[in-house]
């Protein structure tokens, strides 16, 4: 029996021929200690490649996933684009539970759970967000994540094909969390296969939709994209996981008969 | 004996530092949702788009600390920039500001904001707002207000967890570093890129 690859795995399996064809920028000289200081604090050494991608990628955005994210937004109404959202949102629950799970944040987990059972049944295949406004709030979690809040380092910038801004951390990440999707596994027919390519299709469409006039404020704006981009995804990171180390809540929800007052 | 004056001074004083904190997150609070009422008056109000950035432009002058921030972006290079550089930077980064927090909040009508928690860190305070603006998902921006010279001002706005003024610093430094560390090309780079978006 012949497996086909999911499309994830391709393009991951792509992604790790990178480092083969990559150029580095020259490390400043040792005296010049504010430009060294800039040097690690970047943390970009593989700077003419990435930019080098960053290019080939804006190109391939302007004629391809800019239009389509553009006429998405044209031609959808507000709400059904919401709804559109919640749906990609609940398909993609099953990683964020495993990610919580492995986060050990138990109120966290329980949201995702009760979020998937809520939404894939009274909301309609996760097309409504009915959960949210039952006390379970949606939140992100994905495993670059969860190995920033173990303590592990970014690493160098990178500037992935297709897949954009990452870096080693985030990408093994990436890579674990195609492997913890569950529908990565279920690519046995055709009609599912097919399933799956229009899910990562429509995902790009919504994300990209979703930071359209953001992403033309960087062009408009920025001296230079590219490291305004690549500022932007590292704090942008840092805060995800800030946002976990500082969620506090109780494990129960808040309309359980709690013992004492958990709240603060 | 002077441990115990020591300890009974930090008990007369602890309540009066808790209370003047939290008059200056009350304070803080109701300035943002001052400052935010007069941006979204204006944005929404009618108007062309040349008159309203010029209104913007007076409450931001008024209300963010935006020579701080500017002498922040520059970092390093603010020492080795001549007087005369330093004015034409300050100058050029009252019109970057403008642009750049009408960015966030959206050039059309129709945008409309909440207040959230308020939050002090180390010596400022966060307000936290949910900004939402037709077309968009809702952003989250976190106004850091702080005192400058003894008047509240704002000195950042943190957008998705994003720094406004760490964003543009790195932004700049980046630029500087590939133009041979040049103060006066930067500054001739905003002058065009300012000139492009007006």
């Amino acid at each position: 029996m012949s497996r086909r690859l999911s499309p994830f795995a391709l393009l991951f399996a792509l992604i790790c021929l990178v480092p083969l064809i990559a150029a580095c920028t020259p490390r400043p000289p040792a005296d010049d200690k504010e430009a060294l200081a800039d040097y690690t604090q970047t943390n970009d050494p593989l700077e003419p490649t990435n930019r080098f991608f960053y290019k080939v990628n804006d190109q391939l955005d302007a004629v391809t996933l800019k239009p389509a994210a553009e006429a998405y937004r044209y031609v959808l109404p507000d709400g059904a684009r919401e709804s559109v959202h919640n749906m990609l949102v609940n398909l993609n629950d099953p990683t964020v539970f495993f990610n919580d799970v492995v986060e050990a944040e138990p109120r966290r987990a329980g949201d995702t759970l009760m979020r998937f059972l809520i939404n894939s049944t009274i909301g309609v295949g996760g097309f409504f967000d009915v959960a949210k406004h039952w006390g379970y709030p949606e939140h992100d979690a994905d495993f670059g994540m969860t190995l920033g809040l173990y303590g592990v380092p970014p690493g160098p910038y990178l500037f992935i094909p297709i897949l954009g801004p990452s870096d080693p951390r985030d990408l093994i990440g990436f890579g674990v969390d195609i492997a913890d999707w569950p529908f990565t596994w279920m690519v046995n027919g055709t009609t599912v296969y097919a399933l799956e390519w229009a899910y990562y299709g429509l995902n790009a469409v919504d994300v990209r939709s979703r930071v359209l006039d953001s992403l033309d404020q960087v062009e408009k704006t920025a001296l230079d994209p590219y490291a305004t981009i690549r500022s932007l995804y590292r704090q942008r990171r840092e805060s995800q996981i800030e946002a976990i180390r500082n969620d506090h809540r109780a494990t129960v929800p808040a309309w359980f008969p709690a013992p004492e007052k958990a709240t603060d | 004996m002077l441990e115990r004056r020591r300890l009974f001074a930090l008990l007369t004083l602890a309540p009066a530092v808790l209370l003047a904190d939290r008059a200056l997150a009350a304070d803080a609070a109701s300035f943002v949702r001052q400052v935010g009422d007069q941006l979204v008056n204006i944005i929404n109000g009618s108007g062309t788009m040349v008159d309203k950035r010029g209104q913007i432009r007076a409450i931001i002058d008024r209300n963010v600390d935006v020579d701080g921030i500017a002498r922040f972006c520059l970092g390093r290079f603010w020492r080795v920039a001549t007087p005369q550089q330093q004015k034409d930077y300050l100058t050029l980064f009252h019109q970057v500001m403008v642009n750049s927090i009408t960015g966030h909040l959206g050039e059309y009508k129709g945008v409309k904001y909440t207040l959230g928690r308020v939050a002090p860190h180390d010596d400022t305070v966060w307000v936290q707002t949910t900004i939402v603006r037709p077309e968009n998902p809702p952003a989250d921006v976190e106004w850091v207000i702080g005192a400058v010279d003894g008047q509240q001002k704002i000195e950042d706005l943190v957008v998705e967890g994003t720094s406004l003024r760490l964003t543009q610093r790195s932004d700049y430094a980046s630029y500087l570093q590939h133009n041979s560390d040049n103060v006066q090309s930067l500054i001739d780079a905003m002058r065009r890129m300012l000139a492009r978006q007006n």
